[in-house]
């Protein structure tokens, strides 16, 4: 009898399980610098106990959620605060997307478009009439340095240079370059094949790869996404037929695909799931299983301040990056306050966003300042953008920090390579 | 009560429930002058601890088509007149395996009988139209069932009662029944907050005070043999089922599961307890189990819901045999005129029946008051709206908030003080009670304390059952430094009536949720150190 | 991952431990699921507020040999030296407190009660004496809109105790602007727009312009220093008399300081955090912890050579009841349930000792986890999870939380 009876009082509802105790209110960075969001614990368990009741109590400035976590972070009772929210706009929101939306969300076609112009793009979109024009007509903030483009995709820079060598390794990954690798940054993606490369391991791109949809998501356009991460989930299963894990440099498109898939946009991703990993989780646990060994510079020295992603300390793995930071002898390592820097991918692109999104960081650049680094250390390409406009300071992903300070002769001698 | 008129009314009617309430309303309608009197607060009793189920008589159309036709007569009535405190959800009646599915059909055919809409559906479309259903059901007939709030049907109907010129005294209890050659001319009252006594007078006294009705008569020298049944339910966090869940068989324990507001309510047990039990009614473990174990029949996922609290009222039945259940006695009307049964004039008693039918009951006894008093003014409840229920046109846009209280307040809503920041503040996040909507219920709607600040508004019967909002209405309501101490010790009652509903179901996340409140009120604020006193009201469920 | 000793539980206890045992050396990581129950509290640690009878302590040192033996005190080498190392670990994280062990000095409560406590931290409003109080006229300066202090029980409680009180309230464009939200203007986003849009000398202008003369204190809700003490000491300063604050209802800005703080400390450290992030599993080699497993590192084993436990009571996940039993969700350590079912964990009158707040892990004299009646001989467990005391009738919990910290520290590093 009692079997058949609650065994918890524990609900499946994820969100009654909630205590109210309003320990998410504390740490939501929105909330904190604007009145018209109604805040996680609002938004998500209490809202979500009337909206099962009607939908009209939907409220659409929901959409203000920046989707960083932060509650689910603090929450001591393991509600899924942000993923209510975001599952709530999914499924009641009747906004729809504008086309400065549109086109901040599909960032590899903004990219597919960009990169090949990227000396003419770059000027342009620094101009002080064209940041006219995105701030009046595409409600773009004026105040916003756009990412450079590169005028070399990364995967065109990896097919000619990098790919006719990989074969000669015994061991592979495949890596999720994600589009900001692929149209901002390549010099991320070309450290990671140097690291990879110098302990062994061949570096391959999947069959296809679209853009993970984080943005997407946040725009509002969750069929989209949808599409784009089946085609992702796709790839990636033929790479782990191959026996291939998958790694990425990118937090938010690791934490996308890994959790987001499944809870917000119902894609089956249990298979995929545990071979795609972030590079330096990957490398530390090689490391502690003695599997490689990495070698460091001597005269490398740097003053690194690592900063907590949203998304990475969502996934619980902050301390794979920072250990791996701190096995660098160079190093002098300090560890930033948790705080969200408020850029959260598009979010703080938006015009009507850029004030929020400024006052949100204002505490983690104040601490920057104090702490005085070098570089900023963070697992995230936006928070790059971010942390770099808003404080000057360089900003590096922990791959790019190893790769600068390997001694590549020493570790590939380490790992039987010569 | 104005001191001019020598405390002298038409009619006293006693027992704030929804049977005292809705009479009340239809004495005043009819011109009379009208006192309502109710010792604790307003839907305390039965009313206030049933489902919150507007049956559509489907219940009762095999056993008692007198009680079904009735039901359903007034179900319809119901849905014109007191639309915001119903919500037209439906019901679906399933048969599941160890049903039998020949039930079914006599079940169709008694409804119709009944003039109840009774539609066979295929299994499968049930489960589209209420997905919480068991998947294994064999059989679903659907009918106008619907839910109903209780708490704000009787103040309502005790608010028109006041517009038609009514008088309501609650915390005043009778104790006695003053009695001239053979009349009973008013009563003797006790102001339960301080303790003194007053009389009124009245030439015709209604006893509409339930299960207590039989204390009542007691007090007049009259018998009524009651039969108190205890019937325990059990609220869930949310609103699993979007219809009214019932069994297609004879009536038996927990086998309903209603909708109610953000949450969902399975019950009823049903056992013969003694009068003497009825003011402090506890729920058992035991039948804990046969809910939970009853209601996941109806619906499987209540086994994974949160449960709030467990509750019991006592049905006011008259007792007709020794029938040990009493599933079999009908939950007919029962007037007594006790002129004519006992030679005592110008009292008259209203009990039996249901929540469903109190409109019906009230008529009648209304009928009868005013026979005796010589008046023919015809009753016309049945086809005017209650306050709040006005039709509207609905335009505005709405906060959660607002939307929240237009539910609780209907058209009434509009008194509600909004707009300003400090107006908009909620109160309680749970269930979006704001300082105007408190503030509200304060000056309108006989609010002394914070349990009846629950009832009119659903303050603290959220996900955390006043973890937060408790000190903060209490801060909102009280006046002065004088009521400071009163206040906190209603501040430390509260909290113990909300743990009493809570204590039954107090594992999981409940007794986490316990484990909190007792560190904040206790731990933090000390209430329980400061509190000097505690009421009888406390103990109220 | 290897360690030298991994804690699970960051709260009071958890930071506690790891603070003291990362500054004696070792390699320290600790995991959290969520924040603490610091935040429900009032900037102030009780060690011992009442006895077993329910009467007030003023000298917990003494009140403590009184308790029964199956208080976790009783499992403590040295309660007073324990307790000044808890003081001195707090100053070194940049808590400063007022108080001592020998003598409880008194807290005011929100709605206007006095409760013993131990220390306090800097600013809180406290007195010596609960019948002497030492101010003749207060000015208790509320922010408009703000429902989270309830200035009414407040003012009663200290007119009561022969206080002339004026209830005065202050408030800020800013501040107006946050209670356009219906549910937000709450403590701690009070003290954000105040610190980060430097609002604080106009705030103090304000307070002044209100209470500027004739009073021997001025109490303010505690709403500011979220992130370090300093905001709030520069509020009080500004202010012409002299000013102190009162806690409010949850969530607590002290009490969020003290977990940010004691955090800060111990990434200083350098200890790490696992935030967010359960223990799962524990895996043991006859009575040894090898190692625990956690909900989001998924294969990654945590090892270390010690393990303190750390989660708390029922509200921290630390203990689970469910239908039928009270069990520790993490590891699966052995549970004190008072040999009690379902039906007699709690009582129907709210304000009773209930018997699940004495519920908790078992453990032997050294504070080490029970498995099937035999002691882990690795893994200790500390603070609010331990049986054997009811924190809300004691008025223990903090004094708990450190000191069993601190002695389960010392028996690992013996």
């Amino acid at each position: 009898m009692t079997t058949q009876t609650q065994t918890q009082n524990v609900s499946v509802n994820n969100f009654e399980q909630c205590l109210k105790c309003s320990i998410c209110t504390v740490y939501c960075p929105v909330s904190a610098v604007t009145p018209l969001y109604p805040g996680p614990k609002q938004a998500g368990p209490d809202g979500e106990r009337y909206r099962l009741k009607n939908k009209e109590f939907f409220d659409e400035a929901l959409k203000m959620c920046l989707n960083c976590k932060r509650c689910e972070v603090a929450c001591p009772n393991d509600v899924h605060i942000g993923d209510i929210i975001q599952a709530a706009r999914i499924k009641y929101s009747t906004h729809k997307p504008s086309l400065r939306d549109m086109m901040l969300a599909n960032t590899d076609f903004v990219g597919t478009m960009a990169s090949p112009f990227a000396p003419i793009a770059n000027p342009i979109l620094k101009l002080k009439p064209m940041k006219a024009v995105l701030h009046g007509v595409m409600k773009i903030d004026k105040h916003r340095t756009f990412p450079d483009y590169s005028s070399r995709k990364f995967e065109s820079w990896f097919k000619k240079e990098a790919a006719p060598t990989q074969d000669q390794y015994s061991k592979h990954v495949s890596y999720f370059h994600g589009c900001y690798v692929n149209y901002n940054y390549p010099q991320l993606g070309k450290d990671f094949v140097k690291v990879m490369n110098a302990v062994g391991y061949g570096v391959h791109l999947l069959e296809k790869e679209k853009c993970c949809g984080v943005a997407l998501i946040a725009n509002g356009m969750p069929k989209q996404a949808k599409r784009q991460g089946k085609v992702n989930m796709n790839s990636m299963r033929k790479a782990i037929a191959q026996g291939h894990p998958i790694l990425t440099t990118s937090s938010t498109c690791t934490f996308t695909m890994r959790d987001e898939y499944d809870h917000l946009l119902g894609i089956d991703n249990h298979d995929v799931r545990d071979s795609l990993s972030l590079a330096t989780r990957f490398l530390f646990q090689l490391i502690e299983k003695g599997e490689i060994k990495l070698a460091f510079n001597e005269d490398y020295h740097k003053r690194v301040a690592y900063h907590s992603a949203c998304h990475m300390e969502r996934m619980g793995w902050v301390p794979y990056s920072t250990r791996m930071l701190r096995m660098i002898p160079g190093i002098d390592f300090v560890m930033l306050e948790s705080q969200c820097c408020g850029i959260s991918g598009t979010y703080g692109f938006k015009k009507e966003n850029y004030e929020r999104s400024q006052a949100i960081g204002k505490g983690l650049f104040d601490q920057i300042d104090e702490v005085n680094p070098d570089c900023v250390a963070t697992d995230c390409e936006t928070c790059k953008w971010q942390v770099e406009m808003s404080t000057g300071v360089p900003v590096m992903n922990p791959i790019s920090i190893i790769a600068e300070a390997l001694d590549v002769e020493t570790t590939r001698k380490l790992n039987n390579l010569d | 009560m104005t001191k001019e008129n020598n405390n002298h009314y038409d009619v006293i009617v006693i027992g704030g429930g929804i049977t005292g309430a809705g009479t009340a309303r239809d004495c005043a309608m009819r011109g009379l002058k009208v006192l309502l009197v109710e010792r604790h607060d307003l839907s305390t009793g039965a009313t206030g601890r049933n489902h919150g189920l507007m049956h559509s008589g489907a219940r009762y159309a095999v056993t008692d088509h007198e009680s079904a036709t009735e039901c359903i007569r007034e179900n319809m009535i119901l849905r014109k007149i007191a639309r915001h405190c119903v919500e037209e959800t439906d019901g679906l009646f399933i048969t599941l395996p160890e049903d039998d599915l020949k039930f079914q059909s006599l079940f169709v055919q008694k409804c119709g009988e009944a003039g109840i809409s009774a539609e066979i559906i295929d299994p499968q479309l049930a489960k589209v139209m209420e997905p919480a259903v068991n998947p294994n059901l064999i059989g679903a007939v659907k009918v106008p069932d619907a839910s109903v709030d209780p708490f704000r049907l009787t103040m309502a109907n005790v608010l028109d009662a006041q517009l038609h010129g009514a008088e309501t005294l609650i915390y005043h209890e009778v104790i006695d029944v003053l009695i001239e050659q053979n009349r009973v001319i008013g009563v003797k009252l006790r102001n339960n907050h301080n303790g003194e006594t007053i009389n009124a007078y009245a030439s015709v006294t209604i006893n509409a005070a339930g299960i207590w009705g039989t204390l009542i008569a007691k007090m007049a020298g009259v018998k009524i043999n009651m039969f108190p049944a205890k019937g325990s339910l059990l609220i869930f966090g949310h609103r699993v089922n979007h219809m009214v869940i019932n069994r297609c068989r004879k009536p038996a324990n927990a086998d309903i599961l209603v909708p109610d507001d953000a949450v969902c309510v399975i019950g009823t047990t049903s056992d013969r307890v003694p009068i003497e039990t009825c003011d402090d009614m506890r729920v058992t473990p035991e039948e804990v189990e046969v809910l939970l174990a009853e209601g996941m029949k109806l619906a499987p996922s209540l086994g994974t819901t949160r449960i709030l609290r467990a509750y019991a009222g006592v049905r006011p039945l008259v007792a007709s045999d020794d029938d040990p259940s009493g599933r079999s006695i009908s939950r007919g009307i029962v007037t007594l005129d006790h002129e004519k049964r006992d030679g005592l004039a110008g009292f008259i008693t209203i009990t039996g029946g249901k929540m469903m039918t109190y409109r019906l009951m009230a008529e009648e006894v209304t009928n009868l008051a005013c026979e005796k008093l010589g008046l023919t003014k015809k009753c016309e409840t049945a086809t005017t709206p209650l306050p709040g229920s006005e039709p509207k046109e609905e335009t505005k846009k709405y906060s959660f908030s607002q939307k929240a209280a237009q539910g609780r307040h209907g058209t009434l809503n509009e008194s509600v003080d909004r707009g300003d920041v400090s107006s908009d503040a909620l109160v309680c996040e749970c269930e979006g009670v704001s300082v105007g909507e408190v503030r509200y219920a304060v000056t309108k709607l006989h609010v002394h304390n914070l349990i009846n600040l629950r009832r009119r508004t659903r303050v603290g019967m959220g996900t955390c059952q006043g973890e937060l909002c408790a000190c903060r209405a209490a801060g909102v309501m009280c006046s002065d430094d004088k009521g400071a101490q009163k206040a906190i010790n209603d501040l430390s009652g509260f909290m113990n009536e909300r743990w009493k509903g809570m204590q039954p179901v107090a594992w999981g996340d409940n007794l986490a949720e316990a484990q909190l409140t007792a560190k904040i009120y206790q731990g933090l604020l000390g209430v329980d150190r400061l509190a000097n006193e505690r009421r009888v009201e406390y103990y109220e469920i | 991952m290897k360690f030298d000793i991994i804690i699970i539980g960051g709260g009071l206890s958890g930071l506690t431990a790891g603070i003291a045992l990362a500054e004696a050396g070792k390699d320290v990581a600790l995991v959290s699921a969520g924040q603490s129950t610091l935040h429900f509290t009032g900037g102030t640690l009780d060690l011992l507020g009442c006895d077993e009878q329910g009467n007030y302590v003023q000298k917990p040192l003494e009140a403590i040999e009184t308790l029964n033996s199956k208080h976790p005190y009783k499992k403590l080498e040295n309660v007073s030296s324990l307790a000044g190392v808890a003081k001195k670990l707090l100053e070194r994280a940049g808590i400063a407190t007022t108080g001592n062990e020998t003598s409880n000095h008194w807290r005011i409560t929100p709605i206007g009660g006095l409760m013993p406590t131990w220390l306090s931290m800097e600013g809180m409003s406290t007195v010596e004496e609960p019948n002497q109080m030492p101010w003749r006229k207060v000015a208790l300066v509320n922010i408009i809109n703000y429902l989270d202090l309830p200035t009414k029980f407040l003012a009663a409680g200290l007119r009561e105790k022969g206080v002339e009180v004026d209830v005065k309230t202050v408030t800020l464009p800013e501040l107006k602007e946050l209670r356009q939200s219906p549910t937000e203007m709450r403590s701690t986003n009070i003290a954000k727009v105040i610190e980060n849009n430097d609002l604080i000398a106009k705030l103090a202008d304000e307070v002044n312009g209100v209470a500027s003369e004739g009073y021997d204190m001025v109490l303010l809700p505690a709403v500011l220093g979220v992130t370090n003490g300093d905001k709030s000491q520069q509020l009080l300063k500004l202010i012409n008399a002299p000013a102190t604050y009162v806690a409010t209802l949850p969530p607590s800005v002290p009490g969020v300081r003290m977990q940010t703080l004691l955090r800060k400390r111990f990434n200083a450290l350098g200890g790490t955090f696992f935030t967010g992030d359960q223990v799962v599993e524990g895996i043991f080699d006859g009575n040894t912890l090898k190692g625990v497993k956690t909900a989001k590192l998924e294969d990654t084993v945590l090892e270390a050579d010690n393990f303190i436990l750390a989660t708390g009571s029922f509200v921290s996940r630390g203990l689970v009841a469910d239908y039928n039993h009270v069990y520790e969700p993490a590891l699966g350590v052995d549970v004190d349930d008072l040999g009690l079912d379902r039906k007699t964990w709690a009582k129907i009158d709210v304000t009773e000792a209930q018997p699940y707040m004495e519920m908790g892990v078992k453990t032997d004299s050294e504070l080490h986890c029970l498995c099937n009646g035999a002691a882990v001989n690795n893994l200790y467990a500390a603070g609010s999870i331990l049986n054997g005391h009811n924190s809300i009738k004691l008025l223990d919990g903090a004094g708990v939380d450190m000191l069993t910290a601190l002695q389960v520290v010392n028996n690992i590093m013996k």
